[in-house]
């Protein structure tokens, strides 16, 4: 009888754990999905963004073919999670060019589709700041999980393997404060 | 908005004249209070002594003697300050909020509504008595915004049958708009079991809740420590909570030295701030001059007012997509 209850509590504990691994992957899945959602919306805004600056950034063309390259190659369907993360990575250090070079011209500054665009890209920052912090955080739980004692034999057996995260620049984690800038 | 000093100096000038009166009405329903109060109490221990001669025992009767002279005590003291009350609001609380912001209006008897409240569902138990005053409300920097007390009670039953009643929220509730677009519901509530159980075992209780949404970590330890985030979706959650917003959260804790709680639900903002006590409630036994009670009333609506400004929530930067 005691080693019938032994055996069944064993069997529950290996049931949880197996079930915990299994949402936290799941909700690393999850949540990539929604990263993705946000990433396609931003590669539907550069070809608008491009065709509104090129023909004032003569000197920045090289930026802007860069930044469609790269678009170009996150479209292609079958890329890996971590290729989307490499190239994601790309893409916000060509757009901050892009944003800081706009600075130079005034009547570009002044253009209101270039405004519109500019926001449009700060709001789209924000919601893929927040999906990597969501990401991370989700990928954080599932590493712990597979490197630790007991659950780490389990992840072993599942060949559970460890996930990158997404990495976020100090500048990234500051949002833009507004009123300190018009202060500066 | 005008600084905490200059308010000051708008309290001891500009209403000096009502002050002054005020103050002598208060000198007057101060010595009322006090008579009703003496009177009770002697009278309270006359029928005690009476009884007690009578009998030479102790029973029920001297309890009920006591909550029977407190019931009316309490009930003449409501009655001795409603004028001067009523003053104290018109008089200094209105021309403080206006002199604050010039759009703001104030109802003295009116309180944001029970289904607001209840709409943030930042508290769970069932609301059986719901009550408030001093409703502001208007608009800063084009940001609606309205703030009142509230006082929100739940009832329960003993074994006995007895009545009680439990306080839920006593405190300011404020409601504003929040100027980013979001579809589900953020919760922020204080970290008591993280406080007690330490972080492990208090966020394991805290992610085996049945009653609540997800449990959302933050990547900021400091407000991770100060308040635990329940949410419908954890990018959305993430998205309301930037590492500014939960600076400027944790710094309104800090500076109202009370449990905040808020939430994020329907394109709104309503944060409850436990003072656990009325606010804007004039003192009847201590001086209105006196610099602790000019300084409480002006902290309390600077910052009440202030939180538009203290969260940035007048802060327009993006376009929807």
């Amino acid at each position: 009888m005691t080693a019938l209850i032994i055996i069944a509590v064993i069997v529950v504990i290996i049931v949880l754990m197996y079930n915990s691994l299994v949402a936290k992957k799941n909700q690393v899945d999850n949540i990539f999905a929604g990263i993705d959602a946000v990433l396609k919306k931003r590669y539907n805004l550069i070809p608008n963004l491009v065709s509104s600056v090129q023909q004032y950034m003569q000197h920045e063309r090289g930026i802007l073919e860069k930044v469609t390259e790269l678009r170009s190659q996150a479209m292609k369907p079958g890329i890996s999670d971590e290729q989307k993360i490499a190239l994601d990575k790309q893409i916000t250090s060509a757009l901050g060019s892009i944003m800081v070079a706009v600075e130079n011209y005034p009547d570009l500054k002044a253009n209101e589709n270039v405004m519109h665009l500019q926001r449009s890209l700060s709001e789209i920052e924000a919601q893929i700041a927040a999906a990597r912090r969501a990401y991370n955080q989700a990928v954080t739980d599932y590493n712990n999980a597979i490197e630790m004692i007991p659950t780490n034999i389990l992840a072993n057996m599942m060949h559970y393997t460890r996930k990158q995260v997404f990495e976020i620049t100090e500048d990234e984690r500051k949002n833009v404060d507004v009123g300190a800038l018009f202060k500066q | 908005m005008k600084s905490a000093s200059e308010l000051t100096d708008y309290y001891y000038t500009e209403l000096y004249d009502s002050l002054q009166e005020l103050e002598q009405e208060r000198h007057a329903v101060r010595k009322k209070v006090l008579t009703l109060f003496g009177i009770l109490g002697a009278l309270s221990l006359l029928i005690i002594a009476f009884i007690y001669n009578s009998c030479h025992c102790f029973n029920e009767s001297f309890i009920w003697i006591g909550v029977g002279a407190t019931a009316i005590g309490g009930f003449g003291y409501r009655m001795l300050v409603s004028g001067y009350r009523s003053g104290f609001k018109e008089k200094i609380i209105r021309p403080l909020i206006e002199a604050i912001e010039k759009e703001l209006h104030y109802a003295p008897d009116a309180f944001i509504p029970q289904s607001l409240f209840q709409f943030s569902r930042l508290f769970d138990k069932r609301v059986d008595r719901f009550r408030g005053n001093d409703l502001v409300r208007g608009q800063i920097d084009g940001i609606s915004l309205q703030f009142s007390d509230i006082h929100a009670e739940h009832r329960s039953r003993d074994s006995k049958g007895r009545t009680h009643w439990s306080t839920i929220f006593q405190g300011l509730f404020i409601v504003a708009d929040f100027n980013k677009h979001f579809k589900g519901r953020t919760l922020i509530l204080p970290d008591l079991a993280e406080n007690l159980f330490g972080s492990y075992i208090g966020g394991m209780l805290q992610s085996r809740n049945f009653t609540k949404d997800q449990l959302v970590k933050m990547d900021d330890p400091a407000f991770e420590k100060a308040f635990v985030v329940y949410g419908t979706d954890q990018i959305e959650a993430r998205y309301i909570l930037t590492h500014t917003m939960m600076q400027r959260l944790l710094k309104l804790k800090q500076d109202t030295k009370s449990k905040i709680y808020v939430s994020f639900n329907g394109e709104k903002i309503m944060i409850a701030v436990d003072y656990d006590k009325d606010l804007f409630e004039p003192t009847v036994f201590a001086s209105l001059l006196s610099i602790e009670q000019a300084m409480g009333y002006i902290r309390t609506l600077r910052s009440s007012i202030g939180i538009v400004e203290e969260l940035k929530l007048n802060e327009k930067l993006w376009s929807k997509v």
